[in-house]
């Protein structure tokens, strides 16, 4: 018999917002369920009011870690990649949130923590220790993120030169990323809107990349974040 | 009309809280801004603390049994977590259960307490069977044993004020649960500040060092002897014209409630030494998590409802007299 390991959770210290806003989260009971219900609600109202189409499901790899990344209009956008996954991610999948948006008050970080498993980008203070545990994360346990690597939902439809934050998360590393495409979720819910229209939601899912063999240094950075950018450009035009 | 030892629990609890708050303002300026701020947060704690248990217990026997089931649930969760237990979702959801399930037992009272009793070795049964189709037998017993134990310490063993809640009928003298819930809660946190208190100024030789450093054996033996006192004066008028009233059984009472008291802090302190965190969780500031503050009561329940049962003899036992049926609205009996 192996010797009793007994590793307590890692955010056992942190309380409260702190532990919501923590890049050490770890979920419980609850959080699993409300999950479940979650995923479960949103898969059904998309296929429902959304008609949502999904293409090149066979690209998604069969377990994590793994990145989606995509070009950002909505806040469904998250939503819809999230409900293109397996229900059995529910605990690996997080979104990598605005957090100035959805972090900002106790309440909004205790709903985007247990209920969508987000983890907050401090857009305005992001540094290189954030990015540098969301990477060990990705690489220690198995994970799948949800990436927008514009920064920010597009204000007019068009999608913005990418940011080099997902080369800093993957360069380096054995890690696939996949690029997505969505259409239709800027005239379903734009940044301006309070509440959704139907609006038919395509998704195109692309094949994986991994880029082990880039230098984790700017030059490494860039050219990911090029590459992502023109693969998703290419779904776009398919 | 209440029970004079309920009114006297607390009002002695909230001029407590009173003047050890009036102690640390007068304190200000003697002390430092840290030594201030963390004295304040902890008399901040216990504010809430005595209201968030006091009020359900004043409130009525439902509210009583909700408030134990949430704490026997915010219990388990932080143990869960301490332990890494919380990663083993089916064996969670299945403790989860037994601990509603314990709070429908007390609260209906189904089968004549029938269910209660079944619970324990139920829920443990269960928690064997659910563990084995996930066709992982490395780390079985661990797995297992973790569970069994959260629910036997949080959930089972918690229960039993649920169904003291329950007791409808001590003796002739009086019909309320309150005095006997009051007492019983308040002795076991006055029990820990008071081994506490002489640990600090007293204290020498170290009793268990290796489980809980801070502990003596002077605090130790004062809590016991401190503790025992207060029980028996306050049982002697709880019991009057019960069996429970002889000076023999009220002796024994407040011994099991003090040693029993510490060995449940002793035991949340071994687990926590075992996996070796200071706290398991941080919901209370200047306390740690819930169970930091009420590892005390883990063990007490069980042993001071059956010890009761056992004394009161024809006039218990506890919980079987005439319970009150809450959800279906019949009485029992």
């Amino acid at each position: 018999m192996d010797n009793w390991d007994l590793t307590p959770a890692r955010d056992l210290t942190l309380a409260g917002a702190d532990r919501h806003r923590s890049y050490q989260r770890e979920s419980g009971l609850l959080a699993t369920a409300s999950r479940f219900a979650w995923w479960s609600m949103m898969r059904l109202s998309l296929a429902v009011l959304h008609r949502l189409e999904v293409h090149g499901r066979t690209n998604l790899p069969e377990s994590p870690s793994f990145v989606l990344v995509a070009n950002h209009a909505s806040h469904l956008d998250a939503m819809v990649l999230g409900a293109t996954l397996p229900l059995r991610f529910r605990d690996q999948l997080f979104p990598l949130a605005a957090g100035d948006v959805f972090f900002h008050t106790p309440a909004l970080a205790a709903f985007s923590a247990t209920v969508l498993n987000a983890l907050p980008v401090w857009r305005k203070k992001v540094g290189a220790h954030a990015i540098q545990q969301l990477r060990s994360r990705l690489i220690d346990e198995p994970s799948v993120y949800i990436l927008f690597p514009e920064g920010g939902r597009t204000r007019d439809g068009s999608m913005r030169p990418f940011k080099s934050g997902i080369g800093m998360m993957t360069a380096g590393t054995d890690v696939p990323v996949v690029p997505c495409h969505l259409e239709g979720t800027f005239e379903a819910f734009p940044a301006e809107s309070y509440i959704p229209r139907l609006h038919k939601v395509i998704v195109r899912i692309g094949q994986p990349r991994t880029f082990e063999h880039l230098e984790n240094r700017r030059p490494g950075w860039d050219e990911v974040s090029g590459l992502l950018e023109s693969d998703v450009k290419a779904l776009a035009e398919n | 009309m209440a029970h004079p030892l309920s009114v006297t629990i607390v009002v002695g609890v909230v001029a407590g809280l009173a003047v050890s708050g009036a102690c640390i303002l007068a304190l200000r300026r003697r002390i430092s801004d840290d030594v201030y701020h963390a004295a304040f947060r902890r008399w901040r704690s216990w504010c809430w603390l005595v209201g968030v248990i006091f009020l359900p217990v004043l409130a009525g026997a439902l509210p009583t049994m909700l408030a134990v089931m949430v704490l026997s649930l915010l219990c388990f969760r932080e143990y869960a977590r301490a332990t890494g237990l919380f990663r083993e979702k089916t064996i969670c959801a299945v403790v989860s259960l037994g601990i509603l399930l314990v709070a429908f037992a007390a609260v209906d009272h189904w089968q004549d307490d029938r269910l209660f009793f079944a619970l324990g070795p139920l829920v443990g049964a269960l928690i064997v069977v659910v563990s084995i189709p996930s066709d992982r037998p490395r780390g079985f017993i661990q797995r297992v044993a973790l569970g069994v134990l959260g629910f036997a310490l949080l959930g089972f063993s918690l229960g039993y004020i649920s169904n003291m809640a329950n007791v409808v009928h001590l003796g002739e003298t009086h019909t309320d649960y309150r005095p006997l819930v009051l007492l019983l809660i308040t002795a076991v946190e006055l029990n820990d500040m008071i081994a506490s208190l002489i640990n600090r100024t007293l204290g020498r030789r170290p009793f268990l060092p290796e489980t809980s450093p801070q502990k003596t054996w002077a605090g130790a033996i004062g809590a016991v002897v401190i503790t025992t006192a207060l029980v028996t004066a306050a049982g002697g008028w709880l019991f009057a014209g019960t069996p429970v009233a002889h000076p023999g059984w009220l002796v024994g009472l407040g011994l099991l409630t003090s040693v029993l008291g510490q060995l449940g802090e002793l035991t949340l302190s071994s687990i926590k030494r075992d996996v070796g965190v200071k706290d398991v969780g941080a919901t209370l500031p200047g306390h740690g998590g819930l169970l930091d503050r009420f590892d005390g009561l883990v063990l007490v329940p069980p042993a001071v409802y059956h010890y009761l049962s056992l004394a009161l003899g024809e006039a218990g036992p506890l919980g079987s007299e005439a319970p009150f049926r809450i959800l279906t609205g019949s009485w029992g009996g």
